[in-house]
This record gives structure tokens, C-alpha cells and sequence, in this order.
């Protein structure tokens, strides 16, 4: 088996230093800073503080910057390139929120207004765009979502799912994160001074980077460097705080440069996290001095320089490190007059000339979520990657919770003919969670603190999860709408900073990882009815050669207010549903059980051939009808039409003479149906039937075979289950 | 026992959600950080907001929080201390 690598042929930017990768390199060489006060919204009294703005960008007409960020970006990176890219990752913890908060302030009642809200939403609009008819994810770890983006990127390659794949991260500035980091009292009023002895925070920005990623087992002509790996870990510890040690972020630089075939000793340049808050610097550079001992390659944060663009940061800063190997000069780490003593730490403070050949880059973000990326110069000699063996995921462990309670009490009363619609109270969700545990978690992430317990509870193995994967199409939106609103009520007085902390994507996630001791990748991917379906196929990529047990989430919640603006399948009149499930996934050989393979997940072309990719990807017609005795299909209410007639052409393509179950019909419209929906069918599989009601043509008795769940609309994903032994 | 220290300690248990504990389970001058209590810098900043809503008084940077937080004593001292002929 050849080895897949992964070479850079693309790159764009925009920052507040400038509007393409040229104009921000020669901005940072001349250490300019790109601050200013905010403009794009007003901000009440005369306190306004220091931001990494970026001036004249082009109207949105309703598309949000953070989209009109990436799309600048993007375009930069795909210059040159015949072909779109195979598929799209992007890191954002925003999204559409810039444009969300305006439409709130206004009162806006239409869904429309909302369309673009969504984190995934720009994802979704790069992929229309560009015209990308693959896999696309969308990562939000916060701060370090971009470099995660990267990571999975890489698999994708190196697993040969595809041949080239676009990265992307992009942040706008908004009121959230403008007062969060404010109510955090994490600003620094003069700018950023990453490791400086006055060092007092961080300067909030945005911007957005793309890198254009090629596969392939030789250097291709058009190589401008390669990615040679990347280290994903989780502190485990704070919602917000990092471990002070950095333990994390040593963990992972230590799995970035494992994974990448290169000792600590070949790293010529660091390009730091460096925030410039107290808590970071001294972290970072707590983990660096361990690694490097008395051999700390020469180090710069540029965050001095153009401020934190939060999720986009990794990707603009993977490219400035590529700049850095280009043009053999270390960016300054503007800002930095007189280094911090206690940090052991010597950042480069003017341009300097140096030969770089590999790079190590750093991305901390909320949630403990850490990522480490490693990229070298194009035919760099370093040892090629294990090819490791895909040994199955087989599920250990499952949970769920809807309407109509835990996985039990739902399983009763789908069996009886009753569907499991409705929100569970809040009590019910929470009974086996300590009060202090979650006093300060809404109804988000106690759900999935509550999933997580009770799948792992429910594999019954001692070992608890290594890695953690969730998907959630629209977040803790309890926190964000109290944050919101407590922010318009005071007149932009006040903000809550336990609720800023608790609307990131990963909080929850962040949460679980604290209460299962999982240091390994921690994961949030979101994409509205498909952001399971991400998390699935993430949490695949990312647990090959590995046979910890991988714990995947799937929730949301149903707000009142905000799920009937953002979910176009949720409207206010009809019953509101929420909930999710739970899967302890473990690689290995056991002979009993069931498996959940494959994990299809690409846009929908009108032609037809994504249906017939799916199709095919799981062996052809005789072979599907052969593995599965029924259908579960994903329909979402706003997308009807279009997905029945998806429908019609799978049943038609594959001959599908299996029993067809309409889920959402049961559980209700909401995001993370699927997840609810995979953990029934794996309760019906191993009982070897499907309840009676249920069985439109096929037969109630599965006669051993398993069930596909298929989701159809604008993206179509399919993932199996089935019995070991069941070929 | 004064009015103000006993406003604070409900206070605090209700901004903070602390449903396991009674406002007179607060003691003067045990540390609020890192004690039983079981808060953090983030319990901290959301009490500095309920500071400036319920008192008009802010706490703007992290240094200042540190040592007004130090204790229930501290807290209702820099009240007092920052809104003349305020509660006493």
C-alpha cells in the first residue's frame, strides 16, 4: 500500500494586516499591528477597545462576514486550480452570528433572515460555490478549530477517501465574542504582547485562511509545502482555563511530531499559540520548555501582530508558518518588549533570516480542545507513516434520550406503536447527575453528559473513552440565547461569562471530557440535520490503529425562541422535539456484536449520482438488499419534496425490497434526529426485528440482516449497522 | 450579622446556582475561591457582574478580583467602601 501524503498547492488569507497571503506576510515582516477600535457595531459609553478589524469588506446583502471572509480566503487558495476541491473542512465558531445578532435586535420573525446562522452554513456555502460535491465538515473547537480542520483534512488524505480536500478557517467579529472575551476580563487595552512581562490579554479579530490540500505518493510540481502531521488532545480540566502545566498542549505537540515522523530536534521554528492573556503564555510555555528542554527552536506568536481570529487562527497561522519556510524568515512576535522571565521563554522579536525547513504550529482553544500541526518543506526526508490496519468499529455501548425518556422507555414505547416526540423534562434528563456537576450547564450539555454516562454505562467496559466526537446541528442554544439576551436588555452593559463559555459549540463535549478523565481528540462537528453523520465520520478518521473506546454524541436541544428561527424543519406549530444518542465505539476483532460500517457522507448533486455513490459505496443493489432488511430514511420537513424524491431513486437504483421507515416520523424534527434514529435501529437489529407497525413491505422478522439509516436532502449520508458474522 | 454580608451570601448562592449549599454555609472569612464552595475564576467574574448590576460597584481587571474576592469579608468591605453612605 503506497503512502498518501499531504501537500499544500493552495494558500489565501485575510487579516487585519491584509487582504491576500502577500500583503499579510509583508505587513507582519515590517511589524505592523493591524488594530483599531470596533466599528462594525456600535458599542455603548467610550470603552470601546482594541480589535484586529479588517476594513472594506464587500456588502454581504444579508451573508454574513465570517462568510465573505472564507469565500476570500478560499478563492485566493483554489487560484490555478482546474478542478474542486474533493472536499471541504471548515473550522468556525461564529458562523452567521454577526448577522444573527443584528436580525434579534431588529425582531426579525422569518427563518429566512436566519438562513446563514448556522456554524455549517459556510461550509455549505463554499461547497455551492466552488462546486464541491464531496464530504464536508465543519469543525468548532473554538480556538483551535481550524487546526483540528487541518488534522481531519489530513486523514482524509492519507485514508484516500479523497484526493484533495480545501481547509478553511474563518471567524468574524461579533457582539459574542467582543463582550464574552470582555466579560472574561481577557483584553488586553493596549493590544495583544504575547509573553511579555506587561503582558495583560489578548486582542479579539477575525479573518479567515484556506489551504488547498493535494494527495499524493510523490511531490507534485505545484507543492508549496506538505502537512507532515498533526496531534489533537484534550486537557480535561477547565471549561476555559488551561491546565496550568500544559498538560495538554504538550500532549499535543508530542502526538503532532509522533505523528508527523520527527523529533523535537528537527523542529527549526515554533509558531505559537501566544495569546498574550496570562493563563496561555504561561501554559504554552510550561509545555514547550518540556518538550525542547534546554533546545528551544527559535519561537514567535504573530497574535501581537493581527490579534486571535479565534477558529480561524490555526489555518492563517499554518500559513504564515508556510510563509516563514518560503521565505526563510521568522515573523516577529510584535508586541513583545520585555520577555516574562518566568516563562523561560526568548520569543524572535525582530524579522530574522533563517533557514526553515519544519515547523511546528499551535492552536489552544475552550473545551481544552488543543491542536498541534506540523508541516515541512515539499520532499522534506522524513520516514513515511504506518499504514495502519481498519479494523471495525464495533459498537459497545449505546444511549439516547427523547420525548419519551432514556433508551429503554423509548424503545418500549416505539415497539408499542407510540412515538417518541417531545421534550423530557429537565429533571428526568438530569436524575443519575449531581447537582454540583452541573449547576452551571443548561439543557445542551446536560444532555450529553447524561448520553455519555449512560453509553458507557451501558458497554459495561471499566476503560472509559480515550477520544470524544460530537454533533450538534445549531449548539447550547440556551446559553447563547441568554447571553443575547441579557447583553440587548442592559443596553450592551452586561454579559455573562458563564454563558459565553457555555454557547461554544464544544462546551458540552469540553464537559464530557472532564468527567471522563478523555485526554485523546475531542471533537465538535456541526452541519444542521448531517452534524451526527460529521461527527461519525470524524470520529472513524480519527480512531484508526487506535482500540480505545470512541465515544460519539449526537444532541440538540429545542429552544423556544431561536430552534423555530434556525431549524427550517422545526416550526412553531408543531410540536417541539429534542434529543440524541449515544455510541461506545471500539476497534477490534470480537466475533459477537454488532458493527456500524460504512459511513457515507457527501453534497447532493441534482443529477442523481450522489444517490448512486451511496449505492455503491455499499457494494451495489444485490449486496444492500442482502445486509439489510430495512431503511431508515432521514427526511427533514423543510426539505420534503426534494428528499422523497431522493428516496424514490434509491428504492429504484437498489432495488431496495426491505421495509422503508420514515424516522423523523417517531422522533420528531430536530438536528440530531439521526443519532436517536441509529440507536433505535441498533436496538432493533439486535433484536432481529423491527416492530410490527413499522413495516410498510418487507417483513417484521430481519432474519439477521441489519438497518441503513440514510439521511436525504442537501447532503446524503448513510451509515450501517450490522451483526457480526453477517456477511 | 450586617445586611450587606447577608444580601451577598444569598446572592452568591443564587447567582452561582449553588443548590447544595445555604447562604449561612458561607463563612466570613473562608476563602471563596478554591474552598468548599467549590468556585472557580469563572463563578468569580459572573458574581463581578452581579456586583456591578445589584451595586454599581466594578471590578474590571483580575488582579482587583483576587483580592476582592478574596473573601465574603473582603466583598462586602469593597462595597461598602466604593458606594458612600451606602448599606452599612
Amino acid at each position: 500500500m503506497t503512502n498518501v501524503r499531504a501537500y499544500i498547492t493552495g494558500m489565501g488569507l485575510i487579516t487585519p494586516l491584509g487582504k491576500t497571503v502577500a500583503e499579510t506576510q509583508c505587513a507582519i515582516l515590517q511589524g505592523q499591528r493591524g488594530f483599531k477600535r470596533i466599528s462594525i457595531f456600535p458599542t455603548p459609553g467610550d470603552d470601546a477597545f482594541l480589535v484586529g478589524e479588517i476594513d472594506g469588506l464587500p456588502e454581504g446583502n444579508g451573508l454574513p462576514r465570517t462568510h465573505i471572509l472564507a469565500r476570500i480566503a478560499a478563492e485566493e487558495a483554489m487560484t490555478g486550480s482546474e478542478q474542486p476541491p474533493g472536499a471541504i473542512i471548515v473550522g468556525t465558531t461564529t458562523g452567521g452570528m454577526a448577522e444573527t445578532e443584528k436580525n434579534l435586535r431588529k425582531h426579525k420573525p422569518s427563518p429566512a433572515s436566519y438562513r446563514y446562522h448556522g456554524a455549517g452554513s459556510v461550509a455549505d456555502y463554499l461547497a455551492s460555490i466552488l462546486g464541491c460535491a464531496g464530504p464536508v465538515i465543519t469543525v468548532s473547537t473554538a480556538c483551535s478549530s481550524s487546526a483540528t480542520a487541518i488534522k481531519v483534512a489530513l486523514e482524509m488524505l492519507r485514508q484516500k477517501r479523497i484526493e484533495s480536500v480545501l481547509a478553511v478557517g474563518a471567524d468574524s467579529l461579533c457582539r459574542l465574542t467582543y463582550y464574552g472575551f470582555k466579560s472574561l476580563q481577557l483584553i488586553d487595552p493596549a493590544g495583544a504582547r504575547p509573553f511579555d512581562l506587561n503582558r495583560k490579554g489578548m486582542t479579539v479579530a477575525e479573518g479567515a485562511g484556506a489551504i488547498f490540500l493535494q494527495g499524493a505518493d510523490h511531490v507534485p510540481e505545484n507543492a508549496i509545502a506538505e502537512i507532515l502531521g498533526a496531534g489533537l488532545s484534550c486537557d480535561a480540566f477547565h471549561p476555559a482555563s488551561p491546565h496550568p502545566e500544559g498538560r495538554g498542549a504538550l500532549e499535543a505537540m508530542k502526538t503532532a511530531l509522533r505523528d508527523a515522523g520527527v523529533s523535537p530536534l528537527d523542529v527549526d521554528y515554533i509558531n505559537l499559540h501566544g495569546t498574550g492573556t496570562i493563563d496561555n503564555d504561561f501554559s504554552e510555555s510550561a509545555a514547550v520548555n518540556r518538550l525542547f528542554g534546554n533546545t528551544i527552536p527559535c519561537h514567535s506568536s504573530v497574535k501581537g501582530a493581527m490579534g486571535h481570529s479565534l477558529a480561524a487562527a490555526g489555518a492563517i497561522e499554518a500559513i504564515i508558518s508556510v510563509m516563514a519556510m518560503k521565505n526563510s524568515m521568522v515573523p516577529p512576535n510584535t508586541g513583545c518588549k520585555v520577555p516574562d522571565p518566568t516563562l523561560n521563554m526568548n520569543p524572535v522579536r525582530e524579522p530574522l533570516k533563517k533557514n526553515i525547513r519544519t515547523v511546528l504550529s499551535n492552536s489552544f482553544g475552550f473545551g481544552g480542545n488543543n491542536a498541534a500541526v506540523v508541516m515541512g518543506t515539499p520532499g522534506n526526508p522524513v520516514k513515511d507513516n504506518d499504514p495502519t490496519s481498519d479494523l471495525p468499529l464495533t459498537i459497545a455501548g449505546r444511549s439516547l434520550v427523547s420525548g419519551a425518556g432514556f433508551m429503554a422507555e423509548t424503545v418500549k414505547a416505539v415497539s408499542q406503536g407510540k412515538d417518541c416526540k417531545g421534550i423530557l423534562s429537565e429533571k428526568e434528563l438530569t436524575r443519575n447527575l449531581p447537582a454540583k456537576t452541573v449547576r452551571r450547564m443548561k439543557r445542551l450539555p446536560r444532555m450529553v453528559l447524561s448520553l455519555g454516562m449512560d453509553a458507557w454505562e451501558n458497554s459495561g467496559l471499566k476503560e472509559g473513552p480515550g477520544s470524544l466526537f460530537f454533533g450538534t446541528g445549531w449548539g447550547s442554544l440556551s446559553e447563547t440565547f441568554n447571553f443575547m439576551t441579557q447583553l440587548i436588555d442592559s443596553d450592551d452593559q452586561f454579559a455573562s461569562p458563564t454563558d459565553f463559555i457555555g454557547s461554544v459549540h464544544n462546551a458540552s463535549a469540553g464537559q464530557a471530557a472532564i468527567q471522563f478523565q478523555a485526554t485523546g481528540p475531542n471533537i465538535t462537528t456541526t452541519g444542521g440535520n448531517y452534524s451526527f453523520e460529521q461527527a461519525l465520520l470524524t470520529a472513524s478518521l480519527l480512531s484508526r490503529g487506535s482500540d480505545a473506546p470512541v465515544l460519539v454524541i449526537g444532541g440538540d436541544e429545542s429552544h423556544e425562541t431561536l430552534s423555530p428561527l434556525f431549524d427550517p424543519s422545526a416550526p412553531e406549530d408543531t410540536a417541539r422535539s429534542d434529543g440524541g444518542g449515544a455510541l461506545l465505539l471500539k476497534r477490534g476483532t470480537e466475533s459477537s456484536g454488532m458493527d456500524l460500517s460504512p459511513i457515507f457522507l457527501e453534497k447532493s448533486c441534482d443529477d442523481g449520482s450522489t444517490i448512486r455513490a451511496l449505492i455503491s459505496s455499499l457494494g451495489g443493489p444485490e449486496k444492500l438488499n442482502f445486509q439489510y432488511g430495512a431503511l431508515f430514511a432521514g427526511i427533514p420537513e423543510s426539505e420534503k419534496g426534494f428528499c422523497h424524491k431522493q428516496l424514490n431513486e434509491f428504492i429504484k437504483e437498489s432495488d431496495f425490497r426491505g421495509s422503508v421507515i420514515d424516522y423523523r416520523k417517531i422522533t420528531g424534527q430536530f438536528a440530531s434526529a439521526s443519532a436517536v434514529a441509529t440507536v433505535l435501529a441498533i436496538a432493533f437489529t439486535e433484536s432481529g426485528r423491527i416492530p410490527e407497525h413499522l413495516c410498510d413491505k418487507g417483513r417484521s422478522d430481519l432474519g439477521g440482516k441489519g438497518i441503513l439509516i440514510v439521511g436525504f436532502g442537501p447532503y446524503v449520508t448513510g451509515i450501517g449497522i450490522l451483526n457480526k458474522g453477517f456477511l | 450579622m450586617d445586611r450587606l454580608t447577608d444580601e451577598l451570601r444569598r446572592k452568591i448562592v443564587t447567582t452561582l446556582n449553588l443548590e447544595e449549599t445555604k447562604p449561612e454555609d458561607i463563612a466570613e472569612n473562608d476563602p471563596l475561591v478554591g474552598g468548599e464552595l467549590g468556585l472557580d475564576s469563572i463563578d468569580i467574574l459572573e458574581l463581578v457582574m452581579m456586583i456591578e448590576k445589584d451595586y454599581g460597584v466594578k471590578i474590571d481587571n483580575r488582579e482587583l478580583g483576587a483580592k476582592v474576592f478574596a473573601t465574603l469579608k473582603s466583598l462586602a468591605q469593597y462595597i461598602r467602601e466604593e458606594t458612600p453612605g451606602a448599606a452599612a
